[in-house]
Formats: structure tokens, C-alpha cells, sequence
């Protein structure tokens, strides 16, 4: 016997009016609805997906591919326009924790709200209260109105409510972007727990290296479809590949162009294979890669330097180099660069970008946008480069 | 976690398909949160008073005061044959308006003022303006205790009559729960709602017998009587000091408006609970 799913989005679309197009009351009166077809937005269209008992899964995609959609159908708030969305038992959202606080109560009473809020009873709240304040680390001011709270203590409290009112399904939206490293780590260490303990839990990130640790299986999202449902490790590749055709299509975006000199134009920035030159987005670690750039000279420059900088997807700068192009470059020149590097990295998602600079540091040139890939790193590497150490057990 | 495992008795789960929740869900629903609606309400009224030195004694004094200064300033200029105590006859009159017109603006904007919890975490949204009655009724305790005292005081108790207070508060609580209802959810849709709740206020408590009789307003008698105030009002007149002439037909006005707000209320909740986190 097959068991159902706890969650199941069937064919799912949810159709938004953009917001300049909402009626007013004297526009609704006289009927001066301009509500066009063209201003409907579908923010997700015929999504599927269920999730077992017990499962934890990533969603991931881009800013404005329908996460927070989903999100928001599975919580309930809002329902789809077309499909179904069946959550059997409670939802606790971790989406921006602290929800219903309010700023005047104390951290006791609002935990009580908020846990009656999440469906529990006074008696249940009171059962787990010590647990909770315990595991927000809040001891000394649960009688203090959380208005005074720092952010940390205000998080921790809202994240203590939600994972303890034990929820059938919780949904975790960004929230390990919070805290200091070790409430993270408690975090996932109670995530882990809740999750052997039968509730299913959906997390949203941009954080994939929190995602590959806590999910299994992965949802990549894409304009609205559910683009890859599997493994998540390929869910990431898969998520980087829609990332190279979107930079594509999207073109120029002119970043950069605003505070650069205009002495130069680097374009067709790409990373490709270096041993056939075909462009790639996935990386396996320790493969030898190539950045590519056609650069056009529009002033004369004395001293230009070209700069490759890599950064990790933490933001780490994991490898900058910037080196001297010899004998400056004069107006109306062409050139090709080509930059080899071995792709000594942890698997993760890592952004280059290269730079033409002046001796001062002004900018003279940078591509329309960095670009993004991934690395498919080996079993048992953590951190931001792979340096191949080897291991030895030599009996005595 | 084990032990943890008795679930609580709210219901758990839902199937959404389309964009209107059926009337028995949203009741269900708002039963089901009955403990949390107590709960925001006792906090609400509470959290108002909190930093203040004297508390929830203002909740005592403020009704008080609006009567008194209404009373004496009248007085001045008309003087009404009410058959009573004047002062007596106002507080009535002020302790009904006041509760009716703090809940209905109060309630107005209270869906959008939850947008932040309506956004992450789903109650019937009805709840919202529920939560604003429930707050106002510790209020409207405090004044109906004090109005009880004054009638006591004043020489005028009749216990029978004084039994009247009963209908007479459920009446006024029924309207504004329905007003606020309604009005709660059009102001998430037309944001000019607030404005022009406040704006009705001013003339629509001029046009209810707070501070003179009912029979007493000469060519704008059709439009008093037919307030949905007034009956309520007119009720709690009859329970304290005796009604004004021709009250009955105000109650009658009264029950009619309560109903098409009910319904009104219903049909709009019912086809866009689900939906208004859209627009919030």
C-alpha cells in the first residue's frame, strides 16, 4: 500500500495581477479596469510535486522563479488559481521567523502567542516552554518585552517556537542566513532531529551547500515551471546550466559600465573546457578551465592591468590575480584574452569575473556580468578549494 | 520529541483548489482558532495600557470624561426633556457610539495592519477583525460596569428594566462584529476605505440620538431611525433610563442592517479569504 503524500501540488498555477493594475474603489466603481490579459503574471504555472513523510526537500532558482509562490501555497495563505494543493496536517512556516511577535510583549507571551498561532494548545506550549527558551538562549530576558531584543535573540526565539511546536511540515525559508555559526549548526542539528522524527520539511535557499546538507532531493524552478525534480546534486547542475542561458538571453545588463572609465569594452565574457573550448557551466574539480574575453580598446591606456578575481558562493574572494599588460594598449586595438586555470575547488558555486583596471585601481573595463559555475567537488571535501592532501595509516 | 506526539485539536491540513473557501471551512476555522483569537484579544486591549502609569485605569476614566463634557456642554445650549438624568442619559448614548465607532475603525484597517502575519502563516482573515471586538469588549465591560454604578447611583435603578442591558450590549457587539466583518475585508481590496470610514463618522454621530431624543430631530427622523446605531443605542437607553418614543422601529432598523451586513460579510469572505494576502 502506497502511503500519501503529505505534501501534493497537482498541475499548480497561481496567476498574480500586477500590482499598478489592482483596482481602486473609483476605478472598480466606474469600471475602468485597464486589467488586460498582458498584466497578469504567472508567477508559477503548471507545477507537480509531492513529498512523502519524513522527506526533506530543496527548492531552488532564482530570485523570482516562483519559490516564495510555492512557498506560500504550501502554507495556505494564498490559494492557486489553477490546480490543487493538498498539505495533510500543521504547517509551521520559518518563513521570516518571528511572525506575530509583537513588540510590546513579553518574550514569555509571545511565545504563547505564537504558538497558538502554530495550532498548540496553552497546555503544549506550557509542556515545552523550558525547551524553548532553552534552546533560543534567552534565559535572562524572557520577562523583557521583545521590542529590546537584538535581532539574533528575536530570531532564535521565533526559530525556537516554530521547530518546537512540531509541526507535520515545516517550512524553512532562507533562515539559515541568521544567527552565528554555531546556532546554525544547532539549527540543522534540530532539523535533522525533527526530521528523523517523521515532519517533512521544505527549504528554500540561496545557500546550496546548506541545501546539498540538509536535502536529499532537490526542485529547481524556472520562470514559474518546475524545471528538475530529483537528486540534489544534479538539481545544482542543472540550476547552474539555467543560469548560463538566462545570462544569455538576458544580454548586456550594463553593470559595472556606470563607474568604469569607458577605456575599454570587454564583451563575450565565457568559461569554457580548456582541453575542446566548449563553453560549460559545471565544473569537475581539478580539470584545468578557461575564461575567455574578446577585449576592444576605445582610449589610450599607459598601464592596464587585467585582473581575474573568484569568488565562492559565501562571498570569499577564494583567488584574485592581476597582472601587467605589457606595453599599454592603444585606441582601436583588439585583443583575446584567455585565462587558464586549474579548477583546484570544493564542489559549490563559485562566480568569476575579470577586470581590466588602471594603475590607481580605476576600472577601465568589466564584462556585463560575472560569471556563475559550479563545481562537482569529491566525496568528503569541504571548504572552498580541494588541495588533494593524502592520507596515510601506517602501522607502528 | 516523543512525547510531544498529542497533536493539538486545531485542524490539521487543507485542499485548495480555486479561489473561494466554503462558508462551513471559514466557520470552522475561525472555531477552531477561538483560543487564539482570547488570546490576541486579552493582549491587544492589555498592550495598550501597558507602559502607561495608570494603566487600565483610563479605560475607566476616557468613557467617563466623554460623557461628563458632553453632557455639560449640551446642556449649555438645548435643554432636552429626557424624563431622567441627563449625564445618565448621554453616557448610554456615548458608551454605545464610542464601542460601535472604535470597533468599525479599528476593524477597518485590522486585515491590512496583519499583513505581515497573514503573509507567512494562514488564519481565516476574519479573525483579524474579530480580534479588534474582542479587545474593545474589556473596554465596554469597564463602561457597562460604570453605567451600571451611575444608574444605581443616580436613584434610577429598576432592576427589571436594568435586564435590558443584556440584549441591549449584544445588539451593539452583533453590529459592529458585522460591520467590522465587512468593512475590514474591502479595505484590503479599496484602500480608500479608512478614509472614508472616517470620514462617515463625524456626521453619522451626529445623526444618532447620543446626546438628544429620538423624537426630538425633527425632518431628519426618517434617516436617525433608520441607523443601525440607533437601535442599539435606543436598547440601551430603554435598559438604564427608559427609551425615547418610537424606539422599537430603530431596533427593527437595527436587526435589518445587522443581517445585510452579515451576508454582505459572508459573501466577501467566502470568495476572498484565501486571496487577500495577494493584495497585502
Amino acid at each position: 500500500m502506497t502511503e500519501t503524500p503529505v505534501i501534493d501540488v497537482c498541475a499548480v498555477g497561481k496567476r498574480y495581477v500586477k500590482y499598478e493594475d489592482t483596482p481602486t474603489l473609483v476605478g472598480h466603481a466606474l469600471r475602468l479596469r485597464s486589467r488586460s490579459r498582458r498584466s497578469a503574471l504567472w508567477a508559477l504555472r503548471d507545477a507537480n510535486l509531492r513529498v512523502e513523510r519524513g522527506e526533506c526537500i530543496g527548492v531552488i532558482g532564482r530570485n523570482g522563479s516562483g519559490k516564495s509562490t510555492l512557498l506560500r501555497l504550501l502554507a495556505g495563505v494564498t490559494a492557486p488559481t489553477e490546480g490543487t494543493v493538498t498539505v495533510c496536517g500543521q504547517v509551521a512556516p520559518l518563513i521570516a521567523v518571528g511572525v506575530g511577535f509583537h513588540p510590546e510583549l513579553t518574550g514569555r507571551e509571545n511565545v504563547y502567542v505564537s504558538g497558538s498561532i502554530l495550532g498548540l494548545t496553552r497546555r503544549q506550549v506550557d509542556e515545552r516552554f523550558d525547551e524553548i527558551i532553552d534552546f533560543a538562549e534567552i534565559e535572562g530576558f524572557i520577562d523583557t518585552p521583545v521590542k529590546f531584543y537584538s535581532s539574533g535573540m528575536y530570531v532564535r526565539l521565533g526559530f525556537a517556537v516554530s521547530v518546537l511546536a512540531d509541526p507535520d511540515v515545516l517550512l524553512v525559508d532562507e533562515v539559515l542566513a541568521v544567527g552565528d555559526l554555531a546556532f546554525q549548526m544547532k539549527c540543522f542539528d534540530r532539523m535533522q532531529a525533527v526530521r528523523e522524527a517523521g515532519t517533512t520539511i521544505v527549504v528554500v535557499s540561496h545557500n546550496l551547500n546548506a541545501i546539498r546538507r540538509l536535502c536529499d532531493r532537490s526542485a529547481v524552478l524556472h520562470a514559474g515551471e518546475v524545471r528538475f525534480d530529483g537528486d540534489t546534486g544534479e538539481a545544482i547542475a542543472r540550476f547552474h546550466e539555467l543560469l548560463g542561458e538566462t545570462r544569455e538571453l538576458d544580454g548586456d545588463t550594463g553593470r559595472d559600465v556606470f563607474r568604469s572609465t569607458g577605456a575599454a569594452r570587454l564583451s563575450r565574457f565565457a568559461l569554457v573546457a580548456a582541453h575542446d573550448g566548449d563553453a560549460q557551466s559545471t565544473v569537475p574539480t581539478g580539470t584545468l578551465v578557461r575564461f575567455e574575453a574578446d577585449l576592444e580598446c576605445i582610449l589610450d591606456m599607459a598601464a592596464p592591468y587585467l585582473a581575474l578575481h573568484v569568488f565562492h558562493e559565501s562571498g570569499v574572494l577564494v583567488y584574485g590575480e592581476t597582472v601587467p599588460v605589457d606595453g599599454g594598449m592603444r585606441a582601436g586595438e583588439h585583443r583575446h584574452v584567455e585565462v587558464d586555470l586549474p579548477a583546484a575547488l570544493a564542489g559549490g558555486s563559485y562566480s568569476a569575473e575579470l577586470l581590466l583596471v588602471g594603475l590607481d585601481a580605476t576600472l577601465h573595463a568589466a564584462p556585463p556580468s560575472p560569471i556563475l559555475f559550479y563545481v562537482a567537488g569529491r566525496d568528503g571535501v569541504r571548504g572552498v578549494t580541494d588541495l588533494h592532501a593524502s592520507f596515510r595509516l601506517r602501522p607502528r | 520529541m516523543a512525547a510531544y506526539r498529542s497533536r493539538s485539536a486545531r485542524a490539521k491540513g487543507f485542499s485548495l483548489s480555486g479561489p473561494s473557501t466554503p462558508l462551513p471551512e471559514l466557520v470552522r476555522g475561525l472555531w477552531d482558532a477561538r483560543d487564539l483569537l482570547a488570546l490576541l484579544s486579552r493582549k491587544e486591549f492589555f498592550v495598550r495600557y501597558r507602559r502607561a502609569s495608570f494603566g487600565v485605569l483610563w479605560a475607566v476614566v476616557l468613557p467617563l470624561l466623554q460623557a461628563i463634557v458632553l453632557a455639560v456642554v449640551v446642556n449649555r445650549f438645548v435643554r432636552f426633556d429626557t424624563g431622567g438624568n441627563f449625564t445618565l442619559f448621554v453616557f448610554a448614548g456615548t458608551l454605545a457610539w464610542s464601542f460601535f465607532s472604535q470597533t468599525i475603525s479599528g476593524g477597518t484597517t485590522s486585515i491590512v495592519d496583519n499583513a505581515d502575519m497573514s503573509a507567512k502563516i494562514y488564519v481565516p482573515r476574519a479573525l483579524f477583525p474579530l480580534v479588534v471586538v474582542g479587545a474593545g469588549l474589556y473596554g465596554l465591560l469597564i463602561s457597562t460596569l460604570i453605567l451600571i454604578a451611575f444608574v444605581i447611583g443616580a436613584g434610577e435603578l429598576e432592576p427589571v428594566r436594568l435586564l435590558l442591558i443584556v440584549p441591549a450590549i449584544a445588539v451593539l457587539v452583533v453590529l459592529s462584529t458585522a460591520a467590522a466583518l465587512l468593512l475590514s475585508a474591502l479595505h484590503v481590496y479599496f484602500r480608500d476605505m479608512k478614509y472614508l470610514v472616517a470620514a462617515a463618522l463625524l456626521p453619522w454621530f451626529y445623526l444618532t440620538p447620543v446626546f438628544y431624543p429620538l423624537d426630538r430631530i425633527g425632518s431628519l427622523h426618517g434617516v436617525v431611525e433608520a441607523n443601525p446605531v440607533t437601535g442599539a443605542v435606543e436598547l440601551l437607553r430603554a435598559a438604564t433610563i427608559g427609551a425615547d418614543h418610537g424606539w422599537a422601529v430603530a431596533l427593527w432598523w437595527t436587526a435589518g442592517w445587522t443581517v445585510a451586513l452579515f451576508a454582505l460579510a459572508a459573501v466577501v469572505h467566502r470568495r476572498h479569504d484565501r486571496n487577500m494576502s495577494d493584495l497585502l
